[in-house]
């Protein structure tokens, strides 16, 4: 009802309309702090096309999902999809739209330490407190050629909700049956030793201040302060350094139609193993507080902007990986399942 | 004997002197350190940029930092929100907080009077993050989103407090004569309050409401819950909306935006400090 | 406008007291209702298992009260040392002069600074002098937290002190220095008794202030979800952990945060309580 009615004065209000037919309208989005640059060069670019304009909180998937369901916002980002309890606790059916990939790198901060390698087990047993020192024996035989110092070593993690963390998580998962058992996958897991720091900046902030501590970043924080990340084993032995060719090689796999997929640990050959695809989620019937038809339209453009080869091409020059062609393909399908008061806003 | 025992307690006597000095002067350490921190590494962000633009976006910090620039932007969009936060609640919260003083005054006896003026302290040293709770609670649930309304009402609750206790400690200790005079020339209550007791205690007030605003100005936690944040200039009243201190947070949390965060906190500290300092110095005026 | 009218609207202002006390208390408890129910009113404050594991949640506030306690008692410690010689700088050795002025203003502007500018000063400052000295490895952590604490609340128990160190009876003193006692001597057998139960109800309040800082204490104490090991370790208090996850929390959790916030109200009302009782007393005495 309030739908309808903001709609007719939505185009009631109708003058100087754009070649697609609609006024420049305000989206509100929030979540992920993984791809918040690649969603503000994105977002102002789209902003040009026809004057919207994107309003984008970078508060953590967490808040983003919460926001979503609290339905204050126009869509959420995450880089940990919806698992099945979150699909069912959300009740209407939403759509995950990928929108990039990217990579979670082990930053550290260690005197004199330029190259590091490590393993899957390993991590898990440096942030399960098990291996507590540097020169650890089982650091040592993967870094023949450095010299680790006999220093503790101080895990760096989230404070906050973050599919960061949940990528993160769901690799040790899968490569570390301790870890698995004991503290599992999730935005947020009680990790038992260390210290903790809001968001993928402050990771990084405390990683950069605090020295022979290592944590877990989305690799373009780690680029950008200039802090150096270990290369890391995937499943087939090799030591592989977050690339764009190494993230793109961990999603040559099957993607099913509804895009939620993990990619961590992927057996494909030269492939990084803690990569992920991030999402943009929104309500499949779009007509919901007080939107109007033209906001859903807005929304749906904004999707297909992120879709399209100019945005894609945005990616690498701020250390993401482009979509596989197959990913877009099943996007733009999913896409054509909107509806504003059930009908389909794309024709 | 005796004179050893003199001596020894003389000299203990001087030890506590000189003890007492020391620390008592060690104490002033910390606020020298803390302005001359903020002012040595915020100084030279300050420009006339700083005031008038938002903060910049993840990315042109970003590419800033990699090309070796200074980071564009500045704070605008948190003194906006400070601003327009800060007008609203203090809008309500002064004539509330003067009426509901100037009721503790009046009725300092009343049982009610009693309750109020025990509330009132207990609101008054209730942590602002509980207020922050509540307001959302109260404002951001019912209205589906946060807002500088929701952000004036958590600083709206934290003033409130301050100016009723200035108020009624104002009005209590002005002489009795003043409020009898004015009744024997025949006005009524309502008329010696207005034209008598309120400007004569008008310096108390005033230094009150200066205080109460330097108190929450700062305020980080309640806002975190209420206005959000919001990396834009805008001054609509139902939408997210930055604060100074919200700014402050935020650099804090992101090492890309590090060069911001003295210029913001120098001029948050310095706004603050002067209110202190002036509403110390008109106080001790109007007492003369 | 008549007095009637003059009355009524004086009261109406006075009536909103209640209402937002009152809607303090009704928000917090509604909301706060369904964590205690679920979990139990007593293995909610008992237990120290924060674990969101989907399916298998499992909320309990024992390590945020532990970092709570832990926090104010360590900054009450680090406090007195510096709050007492002030206030007997101020209200004793040098009642009444310019530097005794000059010092209590700079103890007000030390009130003055937002906590948030505390925490950045900690994070800068002290959190490398804690690494570089060799006592935690992280430098964040409980004592870190607790030592800017300790500068934060200074004012308030400097000022309230001193206050009741000046309202000492100069006859009482005076009686003690003819009878050939020193300044020391007269300080701690004339004014620490009499003005004592005043300057114990001033850390009282000071105490309630420490307890819900929240800025500082989110900004220096690691923000880990386990009771602190040692004052070194890191860990939440209630104030923080608040602050770090009231953004996304749902559900249990979100009633779970709002429950430790109803504890964090009620033990500071009550801190607050029985300080004002005990000045007022003191006051009278």
């Amino acid at each position: 009802m309030t739908c309808a009615l903001a709609a007719m004065l939505a185009s009631c209000g109708g003058g100087a309309s754009k070649e697609n037919g609609r006024e420049p309208q305000e989206l509100s989005g929030a979540g992920a702090t993984f791809p918040l640059p690649f969603y503000n060069v994105v977002f102002e670019k789209f902003g040009q096309v026809n004057s919207d304009f994107v309003a984008y909180g970078g508060i953590g998937s967490g808040g983003g999902v919460r926001n979503l369901r609290d339905k204050i916002v126009d869509f959420a980002a995450s880089d940990a999809f919806l698992s099945d309890k979150e699909m069912a606790e959300i009740k209407n059916p939403v759509i995950h739209v990928p929108t990039c990939m990217g990579a979670v790198v082990l930053a550290y901060n260690l005197e004199g330490v330029e190259k590091l390698n490590l393993s899957g087990d390993v991590i898990a047993d440096i942030f399960a407190g098990e291996i507590k020192m540097w020169n650890d024996a089982r650091l040592a035989a993967l870094n023949p050629d450095v010299t680790l110092p006999a220093e503790a070593i101080i895990p760096v993690f989230r404070s906050d909700g973050s599919g960061t963390t949940f990528v993160f998580t769901d690799y040790l998962t899968k490569v570390s049956p301790m870890w698995k058992e004991k503290f599992g996958a999730g935005k947020s897991v009680n990790f038992p030793s260390g210290q903790a720091a809001k968001g993928n900046p402050g990771v990084a902030g405390i990683i950069a201040q605090t020295k022979n501590s290592i944590g877990y970043v989305g690799s373009e924080y780690a680029f950008a302060q200039k802090i150096p990340y270990a290369r890391i084993a995937n499943q087939r032995g090799e030591l592989v350094e977050p690339t764009a060719a190494s993230i793109s090689a961990a999603a040559s796999g099957e993607i099913p139609t509804d895009t939620r997929c993990s990619i961590t640990n992927s057996d494909a050959e030269g492939a990084y193993p803690i990569s992920t695809f991030t999402w943009i989620v929104i309500y499949k019937e779009q007509c919901y507080s007080d939107r109007s038809k033209e906001q859903a339209q807005a929304t749906l453009d904004l999707l297909h902007y992120i879709l399209s080869d100019e945005a894609q091409g945005i990616t690498s020059e701020v250390h993401y990986a482009p979509l596989p062609a197959k990913a877009k393909e099943l996007s733009k399908q999913n896409l054509k399942q909107v509806t504003y008061e059930g009908v389909a806003v794309l024709q | 004997m005796n004179k050893t025992n003199t001596q020894h307690r003389l000299a203990k006597d001087r030890l506590m002197l000189w003890g007492v000095c020391l620390f008592a002067t060690l104490t002033a350490v910390p606020l020298f350190a803390i302005l001359g921190e903020v002012l040595l590494r915020g100084y030279d962000q300050l420009s006339w940029s700083f005031f008038t633009e938002p903060t910049p976006t993840a990315y042109k910090v970003m590419k800033a930092i990699e090309a070796g620039q200074s980071i564009p932007g500045g704070i605008a969009n948190g003194i906006v929100g400070t601003v327009l936060m800060l007008s609203m609640a203090s809008l309500v919260a002064i004539p509330a907080g003067i009426l509901c003083g100037a009721f503790l005054a009046e009725n300092s006896k009343n049982r009610f009077a009693q309750i109020v003026s025990y509330l009132t302290d207990l609101l008054q040293g209730t942590p602002s993050v509980i207020i922050g709770i509540v307001t959302y609670i109260w404002v951001v649930v019912p209205m589906r989103g946060y807002s500088a309304i929701a952000g004036s009402v958590a600083l709206f609750v934290m003033m409130l407090p301050l100016i009723i206790r200035s108020t009624e400690e104002t009005l209590k200790i002005l002489p009795a004569s003043l409020k009898e005079a004015g009744l024997a020339l025949g006005g009524n209550r309502a008329r010696v309050m207005l034209k008598v007791q309120l400007p004569a205690a008008f310096g108390g007030i005033f230094t009150g409401v200066l205080l109460a605003i330097s108190r929450v100005i700062g305020e980080t936690a309640p806002l975190m819950f209420t206005a959000l944040g919001c990396s834009f200039i805008r001054w609509s009243i139902d939408k997210p909306i930055s604060a100074v201190p919200l700014l402050i947070w935020e650099f804090f949390n992101d090492p890309n935006l590090q060069e911001l965060i003295w210029g913001a906190s120098l001029f948050l500290l310095l706004f603050v400090l002067t209110l202190n300092l002036l509403s110390k110095y008109l106080a001790k005026k109007w007492n003369q | 406008m008549n007095d009637k009218l003059y009355k009524a609207l004086l009261f109406i202002a006075a009536m909103v007291m209640p209402v937002v006390c009152g809607g303090v208390v009704y928000a917090l408890a509604t909301d706060a209702y369904a964590a205690f129910e679920h979990f139990g009113f007593l293995k909610f404050l008992t237990s120290s298992e924060w674990s969101y594991t989907e399916g298998a949640e499992q909320y309990g506030a024992l390590p945020f009260i532990t970092g709570t306690l832990m926090t104010t008692a360590l900054a009450l410690l680090f406090c007195i040392p510096f709050s007492l010689p002030v206030a007997l700088f101020v209200g004793e050795y040098f009642k009444g002069t310019r530097i005794a002025a000059i010092l209590s203003t700079v103890t007000d502007l030390l009130a003055g600074i937002p906590s948030i500018i505390y925490g950045l000063w900690g994070f800068y400052t002290l959190r490398p002098l804690i690494m570089a000295l060799n006592i935690s490895p992280q430098g964040s952590g409980v004592l870190t937290a607790s030592l800017v604490l300790a500068i934060m609340i200074v004012p308030y128990a400097a000022s309230l002190s001193a206050e009741f160190i000046k309202m000492v009876p100069n006859e009482l003193k005076e009686g003690a220095y003819s009878l050939g006692a020193t300044h020391a001597e007269v300080i701690r057998k004339v004014v620490f008794p009499v003005a004592g139960s005043g300057i114990f109800s001033s850390y009282i309040l000071a105490i309630g202030r420490a307890l819900g800082e929240t800025m500082t204490v989110t900004m220096l104490i690691g923000n880990t979800n386990n009771i602190p090991e040692s004052i070194t370790s890191t860990g939440n208090s209630m104030a923080s952990i608040i602050a770090n996850q009231f953004g996304e929390a749902d559900d249990l959790r979100l009633s779970s945060l709002i429950a430790i916030g109803l504890v964090l109200f009620l033990i500071t009302a009550l801190i607050n309580m029985i300080g004002k009782i005990m000045i007022k007393r003191a006051r009278i005495a």
